[in-house]
């Protein structure tokens, strides 16, 4: 690994991210990403779908920073709204909510919302670190893979995201056939017939990814949000600079929490298709396993709102790395994302280092400065923030329906988008209702025709034979890993009929990250 | 809940068969150029189709639960009042447009779903338009359908 190489690129990205336009454009990021994250019924992922369409005018460096400001802002401010009023503005802050309520019910507000920007901010930082450094050599080993190892990590990617899911497994592997399948509406890459068009002409050029991500997502969301009736009841929030401090003076007892849920939320970011909403819940869960205090959690225990926070921000970031270096996202909101590369013209993959030095390390360079202006944003506008919840929901509601039409329309310019995309929150939330989990879907969907392509040309290059994914070492490698986590839950589940329930079912609402 | 399942699953299944009958009206096996264009959602749809049996299956094994219920009551008519309006703004897109029927649906909705006084709801239903046609039409230069009725307002019979 070439580290001075690293260090020049880094320099050079944070030039880039530091130019007047991009940092204007990583603020506004950051502070519609806080308000997504504040707004129930809007969140990370479908934040990024929407915004998407607004990103075509801007340049590709520009685009991708205010994305991922947008993540980001959501991240820091779904711990808002957990610990103010127990509403978890994002499914990643669940966990966040089990100790952060309890503080902020006790009084100690300001204490709950300091350690969990802090935290959120900490993870991110050394999820950031390892970025810098893992990119590189994972983007060049890429490089050597050909079609079989690509087919085989994607099949592991599609594997992680079954056998991670905490729902039924089943209905995982239902949504990622569902999401494969709508990818190969349109021209067949290969012989350029049209296919599974069922005669019409408009599904010809495909099913638009993003149109049905703001349908699932967005309008899905909202419908849902409709049903269950928010009633909100909080708490002023306002930070002064002495809760601040005194928060700060804890956080050397917790270095190993916030070292390990970093370590941990990364690496779960990274494993293709899980993004912060396990992770935060996976953190939570074994921090309150290694601590002496274990037993109190879930009373208003400081580490019960830093541990899932700093996997939730570190997974974010690791979610981010698969997606620049092989072109696979690690989590539902990555998805988004990569979509968005296509529409600016960029091939996702190993190759974007070589060829996209700007767009890459622009978005490195933004990733640590994003990091730093949204720990302050957050900490000195809470009070702003928290007013936002306070927007009638009877307003809300159409707003964003009316949003979610205008991303849909913009995509294409078309009223038939229309019709797709309010198809698909129907459909999005007749999934969310009975258990069908969202992210194989999408992430299946964004997939498809990488997959589809790479396994054909496998099967070319070994005349026929599916033996070639077991003869190459790399690919063998994958296949097998891949078939055993999928086979994990299963298995999971036989134990647990066994030894009967023990682990609490995923909170409600908690499918995208 | 159990019944709501049920037909869901059973929906898949449909939708599964409806998939495949595409896909063989494809050449689904091997062709000069490798697998043919049939194939994989010839595997596809298949997979799909046995995964939706699957979960009817174990759905109709399931025994019912009565204290589970699909969604909770006057919960359909909450969400078809938000999702109704909406497919009449995409419906009537073409003489609305999405300024004036998104105006139309905001101010309907916060006066009487969220029965908000009348001040607050023409601020709203007139503000976010506007605020809409400049971000849209001026700043991003991405015209959205203004509908008959705008345009003619804004550019005359022509």
């Amino acid at each position: 690994m070439d580290l001075a190489r690293t260090f020049q690129d880094l320099l050079y990205g944070l030039g880039v991210a530091a130019s007047p336009p991009n940092l204007m454009v990583a603020v506004v990021g950051l502070l519609l990403g806080t308000a997504i994250g504040v707004l129930p019924g809007l969140g990370g992922t479908n934040g990024v779908a929407l915004l998407l369409p607004l990103t075509f005018h801007l340049n590709p460096t520009a685009a991708i920073i205010l994305l991922s400001s947008v993540y980001w802002g959501a991240v820091f401010g779904g711990a808002i709204t957990s610990i103010l009023f127990r509403i978890p503005g994002e499914p990643w802050s669940v966990a966040t909510m089990f100790d952060g309520y309890p503080l902020a019910k006790q009084g100690k507000p300001g204490v709950a919302l300091t350690a969990a920007f802090t935290s959120s901010f900490l993870g991110g930082l050394v999820a950031i670190v390892l970025f810098t450094f893992f990119a590189p050599p994972l983007a060049e080993l890429a490089l050597k893979f050909g079609p079989p190892e690509n087919f085989a990590f994607l099949l592991l990617a599609f594997a992680t995201i079954a056998g991670l899911e905490s729902g039924d497994p089943v209905k995982a592997l239902l949504m990622t056939f569902l999401g494969l399948l709508l990818a190969t509406v349109g021209f067949d890459i290969v012989s350029g017939s049209p296919r599974m068009t069922f005669g019409s002409v408009s599904l010809q050029s495909g099913v638009n990814f993003i149109i049905i991500a703001i349908g699932l997502f967005g309008l899905g969301e909202i419908l849902l949000s409709v049903e269950e009736r928010l009633q909100i009841e909080g708490m002023r929030a306002r930070l002064s600079f002495r809760e601040v401090w005194e928060t700060w003076k804890l956080f050397p007892r917790y270095v190993w929490t916030l070292l390990r849920s970093s370590l941990l939320g990364f690496w779960i970011g990274v494993l293709p298709g899980t993004g912060a909403t396990p992770a935060s819940f996976m953190s939570y869960g074994i921090a309150r396993q290694f601590s002496r205090r274990g037993s109190r959690f879930g009373t208003g225990e400081v580490e019960g709102v830093i541990a899932p926070e700093t996997a939730a921000h570190a997974a974010g970031i690791g979610a981010l790395l698969p997606m620049v270096t092989l072109g696979i996202p690690g989590s539902p909101t990555a998805a988004v994302m990569l979509a968005g590369f296509f529409i600016w013209g960029l091939n996702p993959g190993p190759l974007l280092f070589q060829e996209n030095r700007e767009f890459v390390w622009g978005l490195i360079g933004s990733m640590y400065l994003a990091n730093v202006i949204g720990v302050l944003l957050v900490l000195t506008l809470v009070p702003a923030f928290a007013a936002i919840v306070r927007i009638p929901f009877a307003i809300l509601a159409p707003l964003i329906t009316i949003l979610c039409s205008i991303g849909a329309y913009a995509v294409n310019n078309q009223v038939l988008d229309l019709w797709i995309m309010l198809g698909s929150g129907v459909a999005g939330y007749f999934f969310k209702k009975l258990g069908y989990p969202l992210a194989p879907l999408v992430v299946a969907l964004v997939l498809g025709d990488m997959t589809e392509q790479a396994f054909r040309q496998s099967l070319i290059m070994g005349q026929g034979s599916p033996t070639i994914f077991f003869t190459r070492p790399i690919a063998a490698f994958f296949v097998v890993l891949a078939v055993l986590i999928f086979l994990l839950p299963f298995v999971r589940n036989r134990t647990r009929k066994v030894r009967g329930p023990a682990v609490p079912a995923e909170a409600p609402g908690a499918a995208g990250s | 809940m159990r019944r709501a399942e049920l037909v869901f699953a059973a929906g898949l299944v449909v939708a599964g068969l409806v998939f495949l009958q595409e896909a063989l009206r494809l050449p689904t096996g091997w062709t000069p150029s490798g697998p043919g264009p049939g194939f994989f959602p010839f595997w596809l749809a298949t997979g799909f189709t046995l995964t939706g049996l699957v979960v009817l299956a174990r759905t109709w094994k399931a025994s019912h639960d009565p204290t589970k219920s699909f969604a909770p009551p006057g919960a359909w008519k909450r969400v078809l009042v938000v999702f109704l309006p909406m497919v009449g703004v995409v419906a009537f897109l073409h003489t609305l447009g999405i300024y004036l029927g998104g105006g139309l649906y905001l101010a309907a909705y916060a006066r009487f779903v969220g029965r908000h006084r009348w001040p607050l709801v023409l601020a709203v239903s007139i503000g976010v338009p506007l605020v809409l046609f400049f971000v849209f039409e001026r700043w991003f230069v991405m015209p959205l359908p203004k509908g008959t009725v705008l345009e003619w307002w804004l550019y005359g019979r022509r």
